[in-house]
Order: C-alpha cells, then structure tokens, then sequence
C-alpha cells in the first residue's frame, strides 16, 4: 500500500467519520460542563435529526442539505422540551437521576423514530457515488461537504462562545456556577440556551451520519459510546477537546482494521475509553473531573 | 449619618441550627468595617446573611431604605449589594477582561467608564487583561475578584477574607486598594483572619464571638482594647 493508498483508504474516512463524532460530542461535553451529567439520550436524538432531516428532504423534493438546517432548528426544539418535561423536574436531585431519565428518553425517542419511520435502513440518496481527486486525495461531494459544514458549525459555535453575551454566560456556568449566579447570570435562561445547541448539533451530528452511511433507528445509540469517548479524550467541558477527540477516535477506528478484524472497530472507542481513564481521566485538554 | 446596611439581632443558619444568636452590625456610606474573631465565630455567615445566604430567622437587615431581609442574591445583587467569595471567586477559565464583562452581566449601555475605574484601581491587571485568570498569583486573582465585583457599581461591597493565603505584600496591596475602593464611594463590608492588620487599616471594626456581638469600636480604640488583644490577638 502507498502513502497516498493509506490516507485515501484510512486517513480520509477517519477525518470525515471522526468529524462527525466531533460534532456530537462538542455537545456531550457542553451538557457534562455546564448541566454536568452525561446525557445518554444524546445518540437517539441525532436519530431523531436525521430523520427529520429525511422527511424535509421527502417533503421538498430537494438536496438533503436541505434537511440539515430543519433537522437542526426541530431537534433544537426537541431537546427544549425534553429539558422542560423530564430534567428540569430533577435538577435538585443527583445527577445519576438525570443520567437515568435520560436513558428512558433515548428509549422514547428511539420508539418515536421506529414507529413514524419504521426500522428499516434507508439512505438520503442512492446510487454510488464516485470520488473526485484533489491532489491525489480522493473525496466524494457529500465528504466534502461534511468537513465543510463541520469547520462551518465548528467555528460559529467557538464565536458564539467568545464573543457574545450569553456565549460567554455559558462558559461563566461551566467554569464556576456559583459565581455565574452571584452575578446574576440566571440559571434557566443558561440551560434552554445549552440544549436549543445541543439539540442542534444532535441533529447535524445525526444528519452527517445518515449522509455518509446510512439512516436506521440504532445508528444514534451506536454513535452514543464513540461520542463519549471523544468528549471524555478531549477533556469534559472542553469543545476544542471534543473537535480533538472526535478526530482522533474517527482515525484510530478506521486504522483498527489494520490490525483487527472489522467486526472489532466500534470496540476502538471503547478501549480509547478506557486508557484515557485510566492514563489521564482530565483528557488531553484538562477537561474537569468526573 | 444613617447608615447604609443595618443588620439588627440577625439570627440564623444554613441548616436548622442557627449559627448567628443575634449578630447587629452598621455600615455607613463610605465606610471600611472589619469583622474579626476567632475560627467559628460566625464571621463568614454574618456576612452571607446580608447577601441572602443564610436562613435568617430573627432579626433585620436593612439596606439603603429597604428591608432586604430574604431577598434573594440576584435581586440582593441588582440593589447594589456585590458579594467576593473567599474561594473561586474568579472564572479561571476566562480572561481577566472576561471576568470583569461577567461581573457587568446585568448591566445595559456603555461599559467604558466601569473598566476604565476597575483598571485604574488594578493598574497591574491592564497589562493582564488577556490572561487566563487561573494563570494569575493568588494576589492579582483576588483583585480580579474585587474588580469583577466592582463592575457593578455596588454601594456595598463584600469581601471575605481577601488577604487569606496571600504573602505580606500582597496582604498591603489589597489592603491599600480597598482603601482606594472605599474613596471612590463603595462601603466596604470585609471579613478577615489577620485580625491585627485589618484592625489597623478599617474604618470601623466588630469582634464576633459565638455567633454574637462581642465588641465594637473604632479599629484603633479595638486593637487598644485589653480583652480584645487577649482574645486572639497574640496577647
């Protein structure tokens, strides 16, 4: 195998599928440092995004990046709701009450998605596509364009976080909740903000995957421990450590094959999982504790 | 002078036992007012029952006109009342410049003359003002503390052993600055553990004991006072 055969072959997969994973994992790490519990419905609601993505995309006939921004804006809402219905209810409590309730909601959402959209694979669009070359770098549209709205959501999200007001009340609740309060930061207003994002990157995070492989009820439960690993890698609370993470966990599961049988690639991030907890639980960035 | 916070037999605690048996403490406009004694005395709860911190059960605090007894801290905040914790009391993730943008949270229009006063008391900070504030001393964190307080224009300021864990230097350099703090027109409310300085430099000072009024006076007339010295000041 050529160099160039190894980045075409490992490389480029890795980076896109690990994009991929970063995007859902900025929000895992975003709800762990600001609502500090680990958000287990996290994987059904980018189920949820890439099927309404689907729908968007069957209702106007057109590209399915059509589908990205009402997927987002849905799921947004969704997790709102979610937030309003279940969490809210429990934010007094221990927060391995959360992490449970969270469960069941991923269960809810799964059972919503296999009822309204039945539980077979399906695919944005058919037919094989071919890879066009970029200096001996192959790479199909939709590949692309996944990295293209990666870096897009990427960096309007670090903007967000650095120069606006509320950005920066969210970093001010994830660094130290007390003092946020003391200065008047209010609370409720902090967390709907946290999950109209996170809602959103579910849905991208979702929508991606189905755009790159395949739509089924499962995919956002599979996606649930490579996120984690990923936020965990990157440092808790850290969204450059997510981006990190992601892309590091994409490459490491598609370089497995290498050595491993492929049947063994999802078991990458757990094994990753388990050496950063074990070598460094703060992860590369020096997230928070957990 | 009518005064500016009036705590009157305030008693009460954070669970159902009340730490504070009927403390009454004034500050007046302008004003530094020390609270010292020993460890357990009640000091750091005197202080967070003005901020709304405590269970009050008996008593009145009254602040500016208003009877602010169970208020809670973010309408205490809005009143003009800022609070500095003893410990992370600064966003050490943000910059210095962050952290005093986090302390205007609540403030609409121009900012400029807030970071202009809050940089003219730190001139050392200005220089910093890109810096991580977790990177900073424990010195100049504190007066990242201080300053985030002040960019909310309180009338009164709290401030919980600033100087704890600080070298001597840095103790007279908070020392000083409060002192700046308190001439451009903010009442001070402080706690602190180095009993003999913070007597020496204040306006006015109270020693607790038990939860309760034990002293009251001038710094100087306290740090002359016989039975004060006996109590923990080193004889």
């Amino acid at each position: 195998m050529t160099f160039i055969d190894f980045i075409n072959f490992h490389i480029v997969p890795g980076v896109v599928l690990g994009s991929i994973y970063a995007v859902g994992a900025i929000g895992i790490t975003m709800v762990f440092g600001i609502l500090r519990f680990a958000h287990l419905a996290h994987g059904d609601l980018a189920t949820m995004g890439a099927f309404i993505a689907l729908s968007t995309m069957g209702l106007f006939g057109a590209s399915p990046w059509v589908g990205l921004p009402v997927a987002m804006i849905f799921a947004a809402a969704i997790a709102v709701g979610i937030d309003k219905t279940f969490y809210d209810y429990l934010r007094d409590r221990p927060k391995i009450l959360t992490v449970m309730a969270s469960l069941g909601v991923a269960l809810m959402l799964r059972s919503v998605v296999q009822v309204v959209w039945g539980v077979d694979s399906t695919t944005y669009q058919r037919g094989i596509v071919r890879p066009d070359e970029y200096f001996g770098i192959l790479l199909r549209d939709r590949e692309l364009y996944t990295l293209l709205a990666v870096a897009t959501i990427v960096i309007g999200l670090e903007a967000f976080l650095r120069k606006s007001k509320w950005g920066k009340a969210m970093r001010a609740m994830s660094d130290n909740p007390d003092l946020a309060r003391l200065s008047g930061v209010d609370n409720r207003h902090v967390t709907m903000l946290t999950w109209a994002i996170v809602g959103a990157l579910c849905a991208a995070a979702g929508f991606l995957l189905g755009l790159n492989n395949e739509l089924n009820s499962m995919m956002g439960w599979h996606l649930l421990l490579p996120m984690f690993a990923a936020a965990i890698l990157g440092g808790v609370g850290r969204v450059e450590g997510a981006l990190l993470g992601g892309l590091i966990v994409g490459i490491a599961e598609e370089l497995s094959v290498l050595i491993l049988p492929g049947q063994y690639k999802a078991a990458t991030a757990f094994v990753i999982l388990l050496l950063i907890l074990l070598v460094r639980p703060r992860g590369l960035l020096n997230g928070k504790v957990l | 002078m009518s005064a500016l916070l009036s705590m009157q037999a305030v008693r009460g605690g954070y669970g159902d036992a009340d730490i504070l048996q009927g403390v009454s403490i004034t500050v007046a406009p302008r004003e530094i007012v020390v609270i010292v004694g020993p460890n357990g005395a009640g000091k750091s709860t005197a202080m967070k029952a003005v901020f709304g911190l405590l269970h009050v059960r008996g008593g009145q605090i009254l602040f500016d006109g208003d009877d602010i007894t169970g208020w809670a801290p973010n309408r205490i905040v809005k009143r003009g009342v800022c609070y500095v914790p003893q410990v992370d009391n600064v966003f050490r993730e943000m910059t210095v410049h962050e952290n005093f943008e986090m302390g205007a949270f609540l403030r609409k229009g121009d900012l400029d003359a807030a970071y202009d006063r809050v940089y003219g008391l730190f001139p050392d900070l200005r220089a910093k003002r890109k810096a991580l504030a977790g990177d900073l001393s424990g010195g100049q964190r504190q007066m990242v503390a201080m300053g985030r307080a002040l960019m909310l224009d309180p009338k009164l300021l709290l401030l919980d052993e600033p100087t704890a864990g600080l070298s001597p230097k840095y103790m007279e350099q908070i020392f000083t600055i409060t002192r700046d703090v308190r001439d451009s027109g903010v009442s001070i409310m402080l706690v602190e553990q180095h009993a003999k300085q913070a007597l020496a430099f204040c306006d006015r000072g109270y020693v607790l004991a038990t939860g309760a009024n034990r002293h009251e006076g001038t710094g100087a007339a306290l740090l002359a006072d016989r039975e004060v010295a006996q109590m923990f000041l080193g004889g």
